[in-house]
């Protein structure tokens, strides 16, 4: 072999060497993990709370981008408006899945997107982590395999409320249960639709009196005849359920046409914002109480596990930076941050560590592997979902809400129990302009 | 029959009494400008936003006083208007209405985009809270009663314009023969942009009362424009007189209906009885066949 063979084969084999190699090293750098992020960012849901759980997320996303990504793994995500429709959920989810190719999609705030966009989704055989969308029916009776909820679920926020009420009837209100008169009033949509039938179970449960139930559509222009109505069923309590601006419009009409009432509880949505709800009614929204997780500005850090705490640091440090004029941090960042870090930190991290990849198969037994006991997320609660052959498979069953009291621009935890910051106001006092005289 | 006729159904009569005066208001600029230029303005509600957005801004963020405001919105939605028109639609008054519709639409969605992007998806209040009256175990809201006075008022104002003064009877005139009236000397563009900045003043006056009733946000005109179309289509497209009629019987119906039935029954039964009438009499209430 002359010189002139020698090189050939030595470039041969460098050739042969950089294209086995290349292929490898190419791949390991490039191994990417693409979210497809749905929430609304324009519409009416975008101001009643979705733009809030779009930021929290965010936030948490590029966390984890700005660490490099999980265990190798880049992380990239395309983020869609759903614009508060959902037709366009639904368009934006399938564009999502077969234009972006995404290994996944994460988001949702309303439930009327959810309901038919998680069937759409499953049909694709692809991984969905909702960040929101409450209502039971998202879940109920449909065994997906792929799709899962941490956040606790529309029913048990309506149950929540009632068994606060049934049980503070006699010390707070001087009545039994049976005698305190209960008004259900909700959104129509899958949302409140859920909520109140909670709310129904609940007070039914604790023997409350259901003196009216009635839905109403969120983009009503008047809503005075059902303030008139409530003025005739006289409730003691109003369990409330709606977006915004509703919320606004029925209290504002209420205020005008003179309803009174000892306690209005409200079941998170546009109740989860206080800066708006402050804004629009002033002090009139003094002591009015919310169903939701609680907050993670809320939560007692000692019941949580420590390495939570940097992370709700860093999460409060992004939000101010994000909106500098935010006077409350809103319960809905905290909420959206908290369930899309599960995701990160405890199901893509298992599903790439333990089952080798982050396909949806290996996401869906990395997620039915989670169990975070109380104090395992930023929220308090912990993670477990329901296996697949389950009424609510998917959804966690150690989620919890909780009741907080807005008192003089302060958001303060009631109920349960066990959570309780302070004593609930109740009933509502004289310096409200809805208390009874 | 007590249990029925009771102190709530008067109350649900004078509030379905305020609505129409809200729904009246908001349909007399639209019929205005139907009936003259025979082009329907799809984006009305949206012009009404945007008066909305500068009620907030000067009045909240600028600190004017409410009336230097209220002027400086209604002369800027007026000249919305005259924008609207010289822009859109004069180039498109020969062509099919459906191509003005689109046009329109177009206009519409271009005002709730630029809206999101230049004051955000934040709903924004006034902040004002006015006196409620209170007679005899009854509530009438103010701001409602505000909105109904001015109605009343808009309505007069108009009426008197249009029949007392030169301007206004050339506008009747061209309502009533689009074709003749420029053989005749009169200048129809210039009617057609003195009608665009009325009715779109018309809007900023809606605006201006709307916005003590209502959070502004870009997609408030969903909430307004569909039935503020189906009041004017009720009354008769162009039939002043007719879309006020047509107002309170819309609001009557919503009211009553939602007080003795679930409230979204109250806008079921303003819908069929809509449907019947468009079959009884497709022209409108007061509406001229064509």
């Amino acid at each position: 072999m002359g010189r002139r063979g020698i090189a050939r084969l030595l470039g041969g084999l460098m050739v042969g060497l950089a294209f086995l190699a290349g292929p490898g090293s190419a791949d390991a750098q490039e191994k990417k993990f693409k979210i497809g992020v749905i929430f609304d960012l324009t519409g009416p849901f975008a101001g009643g709370g979705s733009d809030l759980h779009y930021l929290g997320s965010k936030i948490i996303i590029d966390h984890f981008i700005k660490q490099g990504g999980i265990e190798g793994y880049k992380i990239e995500a395309i983020y869609a408006d759903a614009q508060s429709k959902p037709d366009i959920a639904i368009n934006e989810a399938i564009r999502l899945i077969e234009q972006e190719k995404v290994d996944m999609l994460l988001g949702m705030f309303s439930s009327a997107q959810c309901v038919p966009a998680a069937a759409r989704i499953d049909q694709f055989k692809k991984f969905m982590w909702m960040t929101t969308c409450i209502s039971s029916a998202v879940l109920e009776n449909r065994h997906f395999r792929l799709a899962f909820r941490v956040q606790p679920s529309g029913r048990q926020f309506g149950m929540m409320s009632a068994d606060f009420i049934a049980k503070n009837a006699k010390d707070k209100f001087g009545k039994d249960p049976k005698d305190l008169r209960v008004a259900i009033i909700h959104e129509d949509g899958a949302y409140g639709v859920d909520v109140s039938t909670g709310n129904e179970a609940g007070a039914k449960a604790a023997g409350l009196n259901v003196v009216m139930k009635e839905g109403y559509s969120a983009t009503s222009p008047d809503l005075s005849s059902l303030v008139t109505k409530l003025k005739r069923a006289r409730p003691d309590v109003i369990l409330h359920t709606g977006y915004n601006p509703d919320i606004t419009l029925l209290l504002r009409q209420s205020r005008e046409l003179g309803l009174r009432f000892q306690a209005l509880i409200g079941h998170g949505a546009g109740y989860g914002v206080y800066s708006k709800l402050k804004e629009s009614l002033g002090t009139d929204v003094n002591y009015f109480f919310n169903v939701d997780p609680i907050s993670i500005w809320l939560s007692n850090p000692s019941a949580l596990k420590p390495e939570l705490l940097p992370v709700i640091q860093m999460i409060g440090d992004e939000y101010m930076k994000a909106r500098p004029d935010t006077k409350i941090k809103s319960a809905h960042v905290g909420m959206a941050a908290s369930n899309t870090y599960v995701f990160m930190n405890e199901v893509l991290r298992r599903a790439i560590k333990v089952y080798g990849g982050a396909d949806s198969e290996s996401l869906r037994k990395a997620a039915l592997d989670v169990d975070l006991p109380d104090g395992g997320t930023m929220l308090g609660f912990g993670v477990k979902f329901e296996p697949e052959a389950a009424v609510m498979a998917g959804q966690n069953t150690r989620g919890f809400p909780v009741i907080v009291q807005y008192v003089n621009d302060e958001s303060v935890v009631v109920w349960p129990k066990a959570l309780q910051i302070k004593e609930p106001v109740l009933p509502l006092p004289a310096s409200s302009p809805y208390a009874v005289k | 029959m007590s249990a029925i006729f009771d102190i709530y159904l008067l109350e649900a009569l004078i509030n379905g009494v305020l609505l129409g005066g809200v729904l009246a208001l908001l349909a007399l600029g639209l019929n205005l400008i139907f009936g003259v230029i025979d082009v329907v303005w799809i984006c009305y509600a949206e012009l009404i936003m945007m008066g909305m957005y500068s009620m907030y801004y000067l009045y909240s963020v600028y600190h004017l006083p409410f009336v230097v405001v209220a002027i400086i919105s209604m002369a800027g939605v007026g000249v919305l208007g005259v924008l609207l028109h010289v822009i859109v639609i004069q180039p498109l008054l020969g062509a099919a209405p459906i191509n003005q519709l689109l046009a329109t639409g177009g206009v519409l969605a271009l005002l709730q985009s630029t809206a999101t992007i230049t004051f955000g998806i934040d709903f924004k209040n006034l902040g004002i809270r006015l006196p409620v009256i209170e007679i005899a175990d009854m509530f009438v809201s103010y701001t409602r009663l505000l909105a109904f006075g001015v109605a009343l008022l808009g309505m007069v104002v108009l009426y008197l314009f249009l029949s007392r003064t030169y301007t206004g009877t050339a506008i009747r005139a061209i309502a009533q023969d689009r074709q003749i009236m420029p053989l005749m000397g009169v200048d129809t563009k210039r009617i057609y942009i003195i009608t665009s900045a009325i009715g779109g003043v018309l809007a900023g006056l809606a605006a201006c009362l709307l916005v003590l009733q209502y959070d502004v946000h870009p997609f408030i005109g969903l909430t307004f424009g569909p039935i503020t179309f189906m009041i004017c289509v009720l009354g008769g497209l162009g039939s002043m007189v007719g879309g006020f009629i047509a107002a309170f019987v819309f609001a009557e119906i919503i009211s009553v209906g939602g007080l003795y039935l679930e409230l979204e029954w109250g806008y079921v039964f303003a819908f069929v009885f809509f449907i019947v009438m468009m079959f009884v009499r497709p022209q409108g209430l007061m509406g001229r066949r064509s």
